[in-house]
């Protein structure tokens, strides 16, 4: 009869060693445990009084972010799920120690946003909160060469489903394959850099503004977390490209599928009055740098150029086609 | 051994050098803040940080002298 040790080697039920914690990944998840926030103990009393005294596009600004926000965290916090089954089935324990908190904090960030609709612009319902959705079909290349599509509501989806069918295909090399691309759409380009400029937007807006310090500490929080996220992707492909240098043009297709959307400031970064949009565009390429230096990979010339060219831009509120 | 770090803002190309990682990320945001009205995360700059090469010791500067 086989005994429980014959199938499962004692010493093979011990994934933690000392190799793994002195790792950059390990020390991520260390640093998570510690940087632990609770978007209930957060006072939201000043903001719904600066609320009140703001003007309605003021509102309009901040509102078309902070609902893509909440939006945006509640889907990425569902589809996290093929990350964590990959980081298993690639034997990679210290990558599922700090994926159980990346999913932790993308729910905390949710339930912030939640909480701070509702208890400062008093945004209950998917209904009222929609009406401060602007559709990405209103954002325009008016010379018709890029166009801007949705990563994180129809990409994110659709590589997850490649990376849950390549966790259940067992073959190592099509998952790390489904890995790479669904780290860098999500933690690279998403998070890492088409994102960047709505922390910054916020952040500045309400400190010229003098109002709404709880939703800037929250923007805050959550960038700490963000930076930790980005780098888990970036160190992960990293890996992965190190090990194969054929990864590196997947990570570039992902990159260039949603091109379109770093060539300009979409629809809900470019509602809050005042602000320098070529600021925003700017600091784009140095994210993009930042994450290609991250990764080990040669930058897109051609595309650092497009995000620089004040020629090309979107234009809002236009109905395509 | 000190720490360092390259600024890859568009046109700028700094190199910030410090003593530990603290500092550097201390030192980053400085720059940041005050050449490009920023910020970088502190895991973006230790991921990207690295090493400052040994400085030359005595002997090795005579043999270049040669």
């Amino acid at each position: 009869m086989t005994t429980f040790s014959e199938l499962r080697p004692v010493e093979s039920r011990f994934r933690l060693d000392p190799e793994i914690m002195a790792g950059a990944i390990y020390r991520k998840y260390e640093k998570a445990t510690r940087k632990i926030w609770n978007a209930k103990l957060l006072d939201y009393e000043q903001d719904a009084a600066d609320w009140a005294r703001l003007t309605e596009p003021q509102r309009m600004g901040i509102a078309t972010i902070t609902v893509r926000f909440e939006a945006g965290e509640q889907e990425v916090t569902n589809e996290l799920g093929p990350m964590l089954a990959a980081a298993h089935a690639l034997g990679r324990f210290d990558w599922v120690m700090f994926i159980s908190t990346f999913m932790l904090e993308e729910a905390r960030h949710s339930e912030f946003f939640t909480l701070w609709h509702a208890r400062v612009p008093q945004l209950l319902t998917p209904a009222e909160k929609a009406g401060y959705w602007p559709a990405r079909e209103h954002t325009v290349d008016p010379l018709g060469r890029f166009a801007a599509g949705e990563p994180v509501y129809e990409g994110l989806p659709r590589y997850g489903r490649q990376l849950s069918a390549a966790v259940e295909s067992g073959d190592e090399t099509v998952i790390e394959r489904a890995f790479v691309q669904f780290a860098t759409l999500y933690c690279v380009w998403v998070e890492g850099v088409l994102t960047m400029p709505s922390y910054e937007i916020v952040i500045d807006t309400t400190e010229l503004w003098d109002a709404l310090p709880t939703l800037r500490q929250g923007f805050r929080n959550i960038l700490g977390d963000e930076g930790r996220h980005i780098t888990f992707g970036t160190e992960a492909c990293r890996i992965l490209i190190a090990k194969n240098p054929e990864y590196e043009a997947l990570a570039h297709g992902v990159i260039d599928e949603y091109r379109g959307n770093a060539i300009g400031m979409l629809e809900y970064q470019r509602n809050v009055p005042g602000l320098d949009l070529q600021k925003y565009q700017r600091q784009k390429v140095r994210h993009y740098l930042n994450r290609c230096r991250e990764m080990g990979v040669t930058a897109d010339q051609s595309l650092v150029e497009q995000i620089l060219d004040p020629e090309l831009d979107f234009v809002v509120g236009v109905e395509a086609g | 051994m000190g720490r360092r770090w390259q600024c890859l803002e568009f046109g700028c190309g700094v190199t910030i050098s410090a003593a530990s990682d603290e500092e550097l990320v201390a030192a980053v945001n400085e720059h940041v803040r005050e050449a490009h009205s920023s910020y970088e995360l502190e895991e973006v700059v230790l991921a990207n940080a690295e090493d400052e090469p040994d400085p030359p010791q005595p002997r090795d500067a005579m043999m270049g002298d040669r």
